[in-house]
């Protein structure tokens, strides 16, 4: 038996797709929405949760916060100092930063002050460091923005500087020396940073004062036990570890995933109860067609290689645009109406790109929850049919 | 817009070095011009340490040595270390006087110890007043005890080894590597630290010459003088003695594993053989003990010989550095375990070993050479 494809089935089989073209035009289209439906959640879910980690591995093992009164409020930068005298921690560092709401636009920036020479806490910084002097942008007062702040700006007719209003009600303007790339979207299109020393002119922060303390500590298992040792120290701080802030991400994902889990059994219960709409039975024209190719010497294996040809072509050409059509549709056009379940999950109201995230897993997920299930679907009852005496199928 | 600046570095230092947690009103710099008693440009800088003296000014004091020369330290702390190097004579030594701001004799002030402004450079500061009645209104303004001089700098003088390791891990961790960054941009790479007697000048030769470094703020110049006087003076050509990389294909040969699975507990022997140099990887001090003692026991390793070792590699706890294991210092019989169970928890310092074993309820800290068969085959009981 030669195992080489029958390209006079395969032939049967496309003609037999267009007699029926209207019937077979509507399962395609229902199909290809169906797995370009699915493959659209997988795809962003896949991609929100690359953001997530790749913010998440970014967060400083620990930081340290003052609490006065249950509020945060700055803490002295010689904590930072006495942290340091911890064995096991291999840096502290005092950092001035905060969240800048920039009416116009309706979006907080988080302005970030950057010690040229101290050692930096996220790799970004690293590069941005090595790119531009702080030094000299603290005397030329100048600032380094995220690719998407840039935008923003420009939006609103911010080409070259920008105003900050300091607390007492004056401005401070300050020019653009910059973009730089962030490690995550969410970063480069919310963060300002600029000298250590504006920022504090920006916030009004006194110059012995920091808004937080971060921590590294090289052996990942001393962090609970560092962690102790400084609320012990400071017992007014609030000590946070990286471990705590993953678990508080966590559950805000795995609530927005929540309701696209919901939508995601919708379109597979949809699914299903089209195939077995289409599995429960034949139409008589069908069984009959069965018969005749039968009464005409095909052998059952024959109609059902037929059959198989017939479903994988439609299934597999549904599946191809349907994958292709979600690619286009998330990373092309950025989800529009189904990313919106997700705004809000940064708690800031800045925009974020999904980032192309190709994961071979999702794909082959997809497949087999449609492809073989409509193969199947359609090969079961023909096998049913073929199996019957030809005269009782024809009579 | 020069002056400016400065003084924008000056408050960044009182930030850094001089903030009191409790109190904030009390500042340890000078309110108008300190009285400085060096010679040249060098007379900003404390001889020992290299501070800022109008940064720490009422913590200052000034002595004569026996050939003339006038030195002025940020605090009794630097004074003491002085002490130990050159033969001071004690009865000419001058402290700023809180108050007045004016140098008295050391010898009839009275010193506010324990108080809660924080020392400079020490955990407890000694402040100097000319008159008793100042000296107990300022403590019971800011707590503290009353005392002498004598008694003040016997208490510098005990706690000094303890000033001196806080200090050192403050330095080790952020003054040498700010300094070495520094110092890669911003200086020349021919400044020679030899060429200086003490800190104080070297510091007053960068700020004063353009050409050595660009323009520095106050902090920026003590980190690149720190570097420069600590690190590349004493020139610690330690050899380094390299990370621990392993194959993906090594197993450790006395448990079987894959050691590259476990980076942080890695520890490696490397031998002669002949003359190639070889070496194992284990995944734990305890299993390399165990092939330390025995290796035949693990397999045909015949041509191991405790006298063909040429070194020892472990990682260090804390920072998970690779080690010179037969320096190293263990912990035994702590909560912490490793790939195998029970471990040996290597460290490079005494010091951290102690507070390990205190924190993960350890038994004893036994240094390599202590380390018996008969105690690593407990371990895994």
């Amino acid at each position: 038996m030669s195992r080489k494809i029958n390209l006079y089935l395969v032939e049967y089989a496309i003609n037999a797709l267009f007699r029926n073209r209207s019937k077979n035009i509507f399962i395609m289209v229902v199909f290809t929405l169906l797995t370009a439906l699915l493959s659209s959640i997988f795809f962003i879910t896949g991609s929100i949760k690359h953001e997530l980690q790749s913010t998440v591995d970014a967060l400083p093992q620990i930081v340290v916060q003052k609490i006065k009164a249950g509020r945060h409020y700055d803490i002295d930068t010689s904590v930072a100092d006495e942290i340091l005298n911890i064995t096991g921690v291999s840096e502290a560092l005092p950092r001035v930063w905060g969240y800048y709401y920039f009416e116009n636009a309706g979006v907080n920036f988080s302005v970030m002050g950057i010690e040229q020479y101290a050692q930096q806490y996220k790799k970004s910084f690293d590069t941005v460091v090595n790119k531009f002097d702080f030094d000299e942008l603290d005397s030329n007062k100048q600032m380094v923005v995220g690719e998407g702040v840039k935008k923003v700006m420009e939006k609103n007719y911010y080409n070259k500087y920008f105003n900050f209003i300091k607390p007492d009600g004056t401005f401070k303007q300050i020019s653009i020396a910059g973009t730089f790339k962030g490690d995550t979207k969410l970063e480069s299109n919310d963060m300002i940073l600029m000298s250590t020393q504006n920022v504090r002119e920006i916030f009004d922060i006194a110059q012995d004062k920091a808004t937080d303390i971060v921590v590294k500590v090289p052996n990942p298992e001393e962090v609970t036990t560092i962690a102790s040792k400084i609320k012990l120290l400071y017992p007014d701080s609030r000590v946070i570890t990286s471990n705590d802030l993953q678990v508080s991400y966590q559950n805000i994902f795995d609530y927005k995933s929540g309701v696209f889990l919901a939508l995601f059994i919708v379109a597979l219960f949809t699914f299903f109860m089209i195939i077995y709409d289409k599995a429960s039975g034949l139409s008589s024209e069908e069984k009959r067609e069965i018969g005749i190719l039968k009464a005409i010497g095909w052998r059952v294996d024959d109609v059902l290689k037929e059959k198989f040809y017939e479903s994988f072509i439609i299934s597999f050409l549904a599946f191809l645009v349907g994958t292709l059509l979600a690619f286009a549709f998330v990373y092309l056009f950025q989800a529009p109406l189904l990313r919106e379940i997700f705004v809000g999950y940064s708690q800031l109201k800045t925009s974020f790109e999904l980032p192309f995230v190709f994961d071979i897993q999702t794909l082959f997920l997809v497949f087999f929850l449609s492809v073989p299930i409509y193969i199947a679907a359609t090969i079961i009852p023909s096998w049913r049919a073929a199996t019957l005496e030809v005269d009782e199928v024809i009579r | 817009m020069f002056s400016k600046k400065i003084v924008l570095a000056f408050m960044l230092l009182v930030g850094l070095y001089s903030a009191s947690y409790a109190e904030n009103t009390f500042s340890k710099m000078a309110s108008g011009k300190p009285t400085l008693i060096q010679e040249g440009q060098k007379k900003k800088w404390c001889s020992v340490c290299g501070m800022n003296l109008k940064m720490f000014y009422k913590t200052s004091h000034t002595v004569k040595l026996k050939d003339g020369k006038k030195r002025q330290y940020c605090s009794m702390r630097c004074l003491a270390v002085d002490s130990h190097e050159h033969n001071i004579s004690l009865d000419a030594v001058q402290v700023v006087d809180v108050n007045s701001e004016k140098l008295i004799n050391a010898n009839k002030a009275f010193y506010v110890l324990n108080s809660k402004i924080k020392g400079t450079m020490s955990k407890v500061s000694k402040l100097a007043f000319a008159s008793e009645d100042e000296a107990n209104a300022f403590a019971k303004e800011y707590g503290g005890e009353v005392t002498d001089f004598k008694t003040a700098f016997a208490k510098a003088n005990t706690s000094l080894e303890k000033d001196i390791a806080m200090v050192q891990m403050k330095k080790e961790k952020k003054m040498y590597p700010m300094g070495k960054k520094i110092f890669e941009k911003k200086c020349q790479e021919s400044i020679d630290p030899m060429a200086y007697k003490e800190i104080n000048q070297l510091k007053s030769a960068i700020a004063s010459d353009d050409k050595l470094c660009k323009p520095l703020k106050e902090k920026q110049l003590q980190a690149v003088a720190l570097y420069l006087w600590d690190i590349k003076r004493v020139d610690k050509s330690k050899e380094d003695i390299g990370n621990i990389e392993i194959g993906k294909d090594e197993k450790c040969p006395v448990c079987g594993m894959f050691t590259h699975m476990f980076p942080k507990w890695a520890a490696q022997i490397f031998y002669k053989n002949g003359n190639i140099e070889q070496h194992q990887s284990f995944d734990g001090v305890k299993d390399l003990m165990k092939f330390y003692f025995n290796a035949t026991a693990w397999g045909s390793y015949e041509y191991f010989k405790k006298e063909n070792i040429t070194k020892i590699l472990v990682n260090d706890y804390y920072n998970q550095k690779a080690i010179d294991g037969q320096k190293a210092f263990y912990v035994v019989g702590s909560d912490v375990s490793g790939p195998m169970g029970n471990e040996l928890i290597p460290f490079e310092k005494e010091a951290d070993a102690k507070t390990f074993l205190h924190d993960h309820h350890g038994k004893s800290i036994v240094t390599f050479d202590k380390i018996t068969k008969d105690e690593v085959s407990k371990l895994d009981k």
